[in-house]
């Protein structure tokens, strides 16, 4: 199977009070054709920040390394060839529906400007966006069309938002938290409409979240993130059934669950991680600290 | 929608009652006697007696202000002493001038401020927003009159571009239709005339535009900063539109929401300031009026004037609402109206790992 999309050694950094500061240390990831990896990891873990340095969406950001997608490297790309991969190389999917729709124009204009702006004509453009609204299960998609966003709910925007990432066709969409402003009910209805639309369509599919609930039943890889660096990468079964990384483990055990012992406090990553470090990185000091006052 | 058109035409109305009370106080606690006035300067104490019986003067003042808002009513803003004319024929002769000088300004206001506020927000931070918003601000921290001055000095005197003063070249004449110049000359088939007059209007307009660009240019830079940070503009960014069609597409129509509310009140706010501008070049109008009728204690015609100006101001913020309708398709829903929040925040989404300790208070 061929990478679709390839990070490697990917550093990103922002300008800081005095030199630039390095959010994403090295990472590397691959997106083979027609598959879906979840990126997971915490707030801050660099997640975000690497997803969106594929298509360079942050002007500030200072990106080195490679990304790779589809075999053409974008890091010091053209800008013109930047924004030729955007929308139909790889679309963007962001976290809140609410806010990723322009409130001031009406959702049909705003789904069909990816083919409008790559001359398709408005007419075949609209017949496809109502197809595709459609197909994503707006009910009365030809009638809605016109409508604005503040007249839909939540979950139709986020349909609404799916169908301007992936109008276009890229071969890669890039889902930011798709899910996460969402009510639960909706949230499967979400995810597992996006199942369906890349299945179909042999799109691949990186997704963001920070909900290992999802992943299980989303994903065929997971690569786990924190601090900037990618701590462990794994196809979906094995990271589940057997996380290797103390992290991992970690975020595996914050998850609550509905027939633990209440009586007994849940686990936090924290819980995890510091015995790891602990352990690696200062073994025997505190030990002997407590030996010598003894 | 209904709901909305009835709220702002009720607020009209509220603000017109004001504007009509604050109006008929003025006429009772300025110095100077409108009976002495009408009768004249050589008046004896009986004629005076007579004219303040024949303009109800006498009456309680309860009945004056009703009569008052009667006549202003019927559209009869009383007689001018110094022109012995209705007020309201006056102002209705020097009123398009007037606003053919805010039009200008107000183009050239738009012109202006528009780009200089989306370029600021687009280069924010950088030279360039800092020279945009220093132009702006001097501009605004001129005093009208003495711009007036300046400009005056410069392209009129130094340069000799531009005329000093007036409304339209010596020698030229066109007949009065509308009472604008431009549109006068336009209607009367004369192209040089329409030109001359064209030119006589470019230094007010430009002085009188100067304070209003530095307001717009700064809600313009504000608007499209949050516009330009928004979700919505990263996704369209994102869809590989170009960053014109960015900015200018999915940005500046947002941005237009709040100039709009400021550009219908920087209209009243012009008509009003028309009053410095008028008199240092020279130009016919109704600041002019009101300056000759200050100048003449001659009070109707001063009442007049701040009654139409009021009118107006009214008027056109209206009709910006009307525009905003057509702008800001929210406010066309109702219900929406009702329950959008009053800061406009919309509703954190908590990214990332819920802390365990909030987990841990489920137990």
């Amino acid at each position: 199977m061929t990478a679709l999309l390839e990070i490697s050694g990917l550093r990103v950094s922002y300008p800081g009070v005095d030199e630039p500061v390095e959010v994403v240390h090295g990472v590397d990831l691959v997106v083979p054709q027609g598959r879906k990896v979840a990126l997971v990891g915490e707030s801050g873990s660099g997640k975000s920040v690497t997803a969106r340095s594929v298509l360079q969406l942050d002007p500030d950001a200072t990106i080195a390394g490679s990304i790779r997608l589809g075999g053409q490297e974008l890091v010091g790309a053209a800008p013109k060839i930047v924004r030729g991969i955007r929308g139909s190389g790889a679309g963007l999917v962001f976290q809140d529906p609410l806010t990723s729709l322009n409130p001031v124009m009406r959702i049909g204009w705003q789904i069909m400007q990816p083919l409008v702006i790559r001359g398709v004509s408005k007419k075949e453009a609209r017949e496809r966006g109502i197809a595709l609204l459609d197909r994503l299960g707006v009910v009365n998609a030809a009638a809605r069309f016109d409508d604005y966003p503040h007249q839909f709910s939540g979950g139709m925007r986020q349909r609404v938002v799916i169908a301007i990432a992936i109008i276009a066709e890229p071969a890669l969409l890039i889902a930011d938290e798709p899910t996460t402003a969402l009510d639960v009910q909706v949230q499967a209805q979400v995810l597992e409409l996006l199942h369906e639309v890349a299945d179909e369509r042999g799109m691949g599919v990186l997704l963001i979240t920070h909900d290992l609930a999802i992943v299980a039943g989303f994903a065929d890889d997971v690569v786990v993130m924190r601090h900037g660096e990618v701590v462990e990468s794994a196809p979906v079964d094995e990271l589940f059934a057997a996380p290797k990384h103390p992290y991992t483990r970690g975020l595996l055990g914050a998850i609550p669950r509905l027939d633990s012992d209440p009586s007994v406090r849940l686990t936090s990553v924290a819980d995890y991680v510091d015995t790891f470090e602990t352990v690696d990185d200062e073994p025997a000091a505190p030990a002997a600290e407590n030996g010598a006052a003894r | 929608m209904i709901r909305y058109l009835a709220q702002r035409l009720a607020l009209a109305v509220v603000v017109l009652a004001g504007l009509l009370v604050m109006a008929f106080v003025m006429v009772q606690i300025l110095p100077g006697d409108p009976a002495r006035a009408a009768a004249g300067r050589n008046a004896t104490a009986e004629q005076v007696e007579a004219a303040r019986v024949a303009l109800g003067l006498d009456e309680p003042v309860i009945q004056q202000f009703w009569r008052f808002i009667g006549r202003v009513f019927q559209g009869d803003l009383g007689t001018s002493v110094f022109t012995h004319q209705p007020v309201l024929q006056d102002i209705a002769a020097v009123l398009p001038s007037s606003l053919e000088l805010v039009a200008a300004a107000m183009i050239i206001n738009i012109v202006v401020a528009v780009p200089l506020g989306v370029f600021a927000a687009y280069r924010r931070g950088r030279a360039a927003d800092v020279a945009a918003r220093l132009l702006a601000l001097l501009g605004a921290a001129l005093p009208v009159f003495w711009l007036g001055l300046l400009l005056q000095l410069f392209f009129a005197g130094t340069l000799k571009w531009l005329p000093l003063y007036g409304q339209i070249g010596f020698g030229m004449d066109v007949p009065t239709i509308t009472g604008a110049t431009t549109i006068d000359a336009l209607l009367s088939g004369d192209p040089a005339a329409f030109g001359s007059s064209l030119v006589y209007l470019i230094l007010p307009a430009i002085t009188l535009s100067a304070s209003f660009i530095a307001v717009i240019a700064r809600t313009v830079r504000s608007s499209m900063i949050t516009a330009l940070d928004s979700d919505y503009v990263a996704l369209a960014r994102a869809t590989g539109a170009s960053e014109f069609r960015v900015v200018v597409r999915h940005g500046l129509r947002n941005a237009l929401i709040p100039m709009s509310t400021i550009l219908g009140m920087q209209l009243g706010w012009m008509l009003g300031t028309t009053v410095l501008v008028e008199s240092t070049f020279n130009r016919t109008g109704i600041g002019a009026y009101m300056v000759t009728a200050v100048l003449q204690t001659d009070i109707y015609p001063v009442i007049g004037s701040i009654i139409v100006i009021g009118i107006v101001f009214i008027v056109t913020n209206f009709v910006v609402d009307l525009l905003q309708l057509w702008i800001n398709p929210r406010l066309r829903d109702s219900a929406w109206v009702r329950r959008r929040p009053a800061a406009g925040i919309p509703v954190a989404a908590q990214a990332g790992l819920t802390p365990a300790g909030s987990v841990g208070g489920v137990r």
